[in-house]
């Protein structure tokens, strides 16, 4: 299995590039500020964040706005490409039903767009960083593995939400609330560790594996605090395992998707 | 000797008639997967096409022709016996290869060529050839939402007779656009399915077209084969059988 694959990723890797970048190009062609809109929706979501919890609840975490916006993007990544999983089968039906395609292909594709979009971001991360002098420690390179293991950890995700929604209709619906109660607890605005009462921090920063991506991230990048080793390897082994449970899965039932969407 | 292009055995494909269902279905029933009516489309059906045969295939509707297709393009997978297309590049004309209604008729024409297994080279090579044959003009550039149903089928029409594949399988010989393309693309058609390197299998109704250009035909009854041979053998059977 691993070596199909391999082979699908090898052959299909030119147009899932491909294909992510024209669907870029589409998605802005037709509003005012084109890619603009990637920089500027992560920002304002920033400020309204920053203005709610830093200024009306008042938070006096250091570099707020940093510490508010690096963790966006992570979750903003995570969330798009699940959303997207769900209903990846049937928003490409017009394909699906016509040619054969590997379909993790049409998720790795997305995951490609919202990376593009992702790294746009970081572009701008870098600035706030420079602007507002957090400190630079060599620590900072620890974000790059942690992306590394958040990339992996939704490709599985996605995988299992991807077969399961081609059957399941309303598991859409399921999902969004879902993904608003994870937003709520990964710690966007907030460090759910020291903010929630223990142990019901302790342990929600640890089983949560958003909270736990973000914040060894975020420890990372601002503070420079070197990552709970164990604590990733352990959520990189579960995203290496659901990637594997995932790819069996839709090798084994993609082509009777075509039956039902 | 000759060699075969496609070899199918024992081909069985069931449809299962369980479609979607709610999280509350499946919680609730979780059997309803498996007590689901299956529909038999294909029972066991085998047989071979040499390389550049030009098979043609008849039945009444529903006997299982277009499911058939659909499993040698690969889009489909037997649930029983196998499909051997030796490694070639199939493609499936009258539907032609999915487009992306968001993107431009030029980026669908990539992703509809990569998709086919052709390299992007290739693709970009044959760009102008299909953008030519399809007579679109300026609306290459425009995204495939915006095209006319006829526009469409001629980009479908062009880009799969543009990008030759190896082995051609024709769900009903198509007639798109108006008279002057219907005629071009015709001839095009024709062209592609009697070029000697070519395997082609043609699912049709049109006794005329089957009886000018097939070297065989298969009559699909009931997912099973029931007769295969000569051209004129087995349509003249067909339509004696159909006039009853």
């Amino acid at each position: 299995m691993m070596r199909r694959f391999w082979g699908d990723i090898k052959r299909y890797a030119y147009f899932c590039v491909y294909s992510a970048k024209s669907d870029l190009k589409a998605e802005v062609a037709n509003s005012y500020l084109n890619w603009i809109w990637w920089v500027l929706e992560p920002l304002l979501n920033m400020l309204v964040y920053y203005f709610v919890f830093g200024n009306l609840m008042g938070s006096d975490q250091e570099y707020y706005i940093i510490f508010i916006y690096s963790a966006l993007l992570m979750w903003n990544f995570f969330n798009r490409c699940i959303i997207y999983s769900v209903k990846a089968v049937r928003m490409n039906r017009e394909i699906v039903t016509k040619v054969y395609v590997p379909k993790f292909i049409l998720l790795l594709s997305n995951m490609i767009l919202n990376g593009i979009k992702l790294l746009i971001s970081l572009g701008i991360l870098a600035v706030l960083i420079i602007a507002f002098r957090v400190p630079f420690t060599v620590k900072m390179l620890y974000v790059i593995p942690i992306y590394l293991i958040v990339f992996i950890f939704t490709f599985g995700c996605g995988m299992v939400f991807m077969h399961f929604g081609v059957f399941i209709d309303d598991l859409a619906y399921a999902l969004g609330i879902l993904l608003n109660m994870l937003f709520f607890m990964s710690g966007i605005f907030y460090n759910v560790e020291t903010t929630l009462a223990s142990p019901l921090g302790y342990i929600l920063a640890r089983i949560n594996p958003m909270a736990a991506l973000i914040n060894n991230m975020r420890g990372a990048l601002i503070y420079g605090i070197t990552p709970d080793f164990i604590l990733m390897f352990i959520w990189l082994d579960i995203g290496l395992i659901l990637s594997i449970v995932g790819v069996r899965i839709i090798y084994k039932y993609e082509n009777s998707y075509v039956k039902v969407v | 000797m000759r060699e075969t292009a496609i070899e199918i055995k024992n081909l069985v494909i069931n449809y299962r008639n369980l479609n979607r269902m709610s999280i509350h279905q499946s919680i609730m029933n979780p059997n309803a997967a498996r007590r689901a009516d299956v529909v038999q489309a294909l029972k066991g059906v085998s047989f071979e096409v040499e390389k550049g045969e030009i098979l043609g295939i008849i039945g009444r509707n529903g006997s299982g022709k277009s499911t058939m297709l659909k499993a040698i393009a690969g889009i489909f997978q037997p649930d029983e016996g196998s499909i051997d297309t030796k490694g070639k590049q199939v493609s499936l004309m009258s539907i032609g290869v999915g487009f992306k209604p968001e993107i431009t008729g030029r980026e669908n024409i990539m992703t509809s060529g990569m998709l086919l297994g052709f390299s992007p080279e290739y693709a970009k090579s044959k760009m102008e050839e299909i953008i030519e044959f399809s007579e679109l003009g300026e609306f290459i550039d425009r995204p495939v939402r915006t095209y006319s149903s006829g526009m469409y089928s001629k980009l479908t029409f062009a880009i799969t007779a543009v990008l030759e594949t190896e082995i051609m399988l024709v769900d009903e010989v198509l007639s798109v656009g108006d008279e002057h393309f219907r005629k071009k693309s015709f001839n095009k058609m024709k062209d592609l399915i009697l070029d000697n390197d070519r395997t082609v299998i043609i699912v049709s109704h049109a006794m005329d077209t089957l009886r000018e250009l097939c070297t065989r035909i298969l009559w699909l009854h009931d997912g099973e084969i029931k007769m295969i041979g000569e051209t004129d053998e087995v349509l003249d059977a067909y339509q004696q059988f159909m006039s009853v």
